[in-house]
């Protein structure tokens, strides 16, 4: 977990390392390693930012995933029951992409026992394909890997999305929909902008 | 046979939809050929049916009762037909392809992406595809052909590039070989008849007997027709295929294609209503196409679901979860459709 100041409020990134269970990022020299989607393309690690890093889109900062001891960098939603640091948040940025787009419902758990009911909206990853759900900021690689070739005309997509958390309530967690369609590579909470009424 | 002039048909142009495949995006081509409108006529019919002995491996499947042409079946509300036409070989495949374009009609051919050198597929996967033949210069030895499916192309290759591709045994090589290979895909090309001049406006009245026409469809009982119809047959067949999988089966390819099939279908009538609300400007259209679209979107999961059935990650519970979400879903949404066209008749 990191802590970073933004204009109006503060940004938390989480490590999901735990969580992951599919490999969808891979060097040129490793193009059959990963499997992010069925037919087992994977997005090129030279087009995307430093694992581990701490990346910046559009002002909120993201932990770029790293492997974790398995290998994996990324998560298919399966009802993954992620633990928060505790706190009173507007906002939850998720770095994610789709196999094909798709919708679900997570679970926001808050500290009193209250849980909420939000909507994950996640766009296409694949190449020639708009945002479908209004994502403003994306990081678009430049072609996408095939186990047995890298494809330059195709440029896959993770977006940045949001999910909102309407309960002016401290979050405890957040657990993931059964949608396998959609993948996470990384959660980065907001707080309310300084000031606002607590 | 003497080589022919070049020649290159105008107003074939692209047409693309992220939750449709090939089939969709080469009819919306020929419509847009013919100066007729995509959506309206794509979108119009929403529906299930499926077909057990039906199923074919095709990136362009969709389920046709006996009877029903390929393009009768995507737009049924519409003067729209096709004919498979199955040549002996590759050289007559491709006469009768030239002939079609010497007439000045583009043609739809099937086409293994194996031997497309502009499908990223190209010497790697096999795969039964479909792409839009518009022109050739056989002096030269290409062919022009436009494929909307991202990377999209619209250029000429090699016409023994294509006749291998219409030739293709389509095999079955390796473990990435999947849903759409094993069937040769024979020089098959589609012949589509279109009588424009009987396509209905788009207006309220349309709007309204298409709707009731998909609220009929969706109301079929069990046993009425042949195979599993209208949300009962939908649910019915759900619920065999997540049993069969419990008994061991191999459902991964089977499920895959009906869940593509019905997610072109979704999510072309989830934009047809949103298009519907603004024609005859009702609102109340708009949000229901937005729960079509949230209909899409359980099939989208349903489609992965189902190629993870084999490696252990999508299992017969997993699956009914999902089923049962979808189909209470669709009965709100299609409950929500028949008040709402009710309140639109009065």
């Amino acid at each position: 977990m990191s802590m970073t100041a933004l204009r109006h409020s503060t940004a938390i990134t989480v490590d999901l390392g735990e969580y992951f269970d599919n490999r969808g990022i891979t060097p040129k020299s490793e193009l059959d390693q990963g499997g992010f989607n069925i037919w087992s393309n994977t997005f090129p690690s030279e087009d995307l930012p430093e694992p581990g890093g701490t990346v910046l889109l559009g002002e909120v900062p993201f932990r770029f995933p790293a492997p974790n001891a398995t290998g994996h960098d990324n998560f298919r939603c399966a009802r993954q029951h992620i633990a928060l640091p505790a706190g009173r948040y507007d906002w939850l940025y998720l770095l994610a992409t789709a196999e094909r787009r798709s919708e679900d419902v997570v679970s926001l758990h808050h500290v009193d026992g209250s849980v909420d009911p939000e909507w994950l909206r996640v766009s296409d990853f694949w190449a020639e394909t708009p945002a479908h759900f209004g994502e403003q900021v994306e990081v678009r690689c430049h072609s996408l890997h095939y186990p047995r070739h890298v494809q330059g005309n195709m440029a896959p997509v993770i977006w940045r999305t949001r999910v909102p958390v309407p309960r002016e309530i401290g979050l405890a967690s957040v657990r993931m929909p059964d949608n396998p369609a959609i993948h996470v590579f990384a959660l980065t909470l907001v707080a309310p902008v300084a000031g606002a009424a607590a | 046979m003497t080589a022919a002039a070049p020649k290159v048909l105008d107003n074939v142009l692209p047409w693309r939809h992220d939750l449709v495949g090939c089939l969709w995006t080469s009819a919306a081509t020929i419509l847009r050929w013919h100066d007729l409108p995509v959506l309206e006529t794509l979108g119009a019919a929403w529906g299930f049916r499926h077909l057990p002995g039906g199923l074919r491996r095709e990136e362009y499947y969709y389920p046709t009762p006996p009877g029903t042409s390929l393009y009768e079946a995507l737009a049924p509300y519409h003067p729209i037909r096709s004919r498979w036409h199955d040549p002996v070989d590759a050289a007559q495949g491709w006469a009768q392809v030239r002939a079609k374009i010497d007439d000045g009609v583009p043609v739809v051919v099937a086409a293994d992406n194996f031997y497309l050198p502009f499908r990223p597929a190209y010497q790697d996967v096999h795969t039964n595809h479909m792409v839009t033949v518009y022109g050739y210069d056989e002096s030269a030895g290409t062919v022009r052909v436009l494929d909307t499916v991202p990377p999209r192309f619209d250029g000429d290759i090699r016409l023994d590039e294509l006749a291998a591709a219409r030739d293709s045994r389509n095999p079955i090589l390796h473990d990435r070989d999947m849903f759409f290979t094993d069937v040769p895909i024979a020089n098959r090309w589609l012949e589509i008849t279109v009588d424009a001049d009987a396509f209905p406006a788009f207006d309220r009245a349309t709007i309204v007997r298409t709707i009731r026409a998909n609220l009929a469809g969706f109301a079929t009982e069990a046993g009425s027709v042949d195979g599993f119809a209208g949300l009962a047959g939908q649910r019915a067949y759900l619920a065999d295929v997540a049993g069969r999988l419990d008994e061991g089966d191999d459902i991964r390819d089977e499920l895959f294609l009906v869940a593509g099939a019905a997610l072109a279908n979704t999510a072309l009538h989830a934009d047809w209503l949103a298009l519907a609300a603004t024609t005859i400007d009702e609102p109340r259209l708009a949000v229901l196409g937005r729960s079509v679209e949230r209909i899409a979107h359980h099939w989208t999961a349903i489609r992965i679901l189902a190629a993870l059935t084999t490696t252990g990650e999508a299992d017969g519970d997993r699956l009914r979860r999902r089923f049962g979400a979808l189909s209470d879903d669709q009965g709100r949404v299609l409950a929500e459709l028949a008040e709402t066209i009710a309140d639109l008749d009065r």
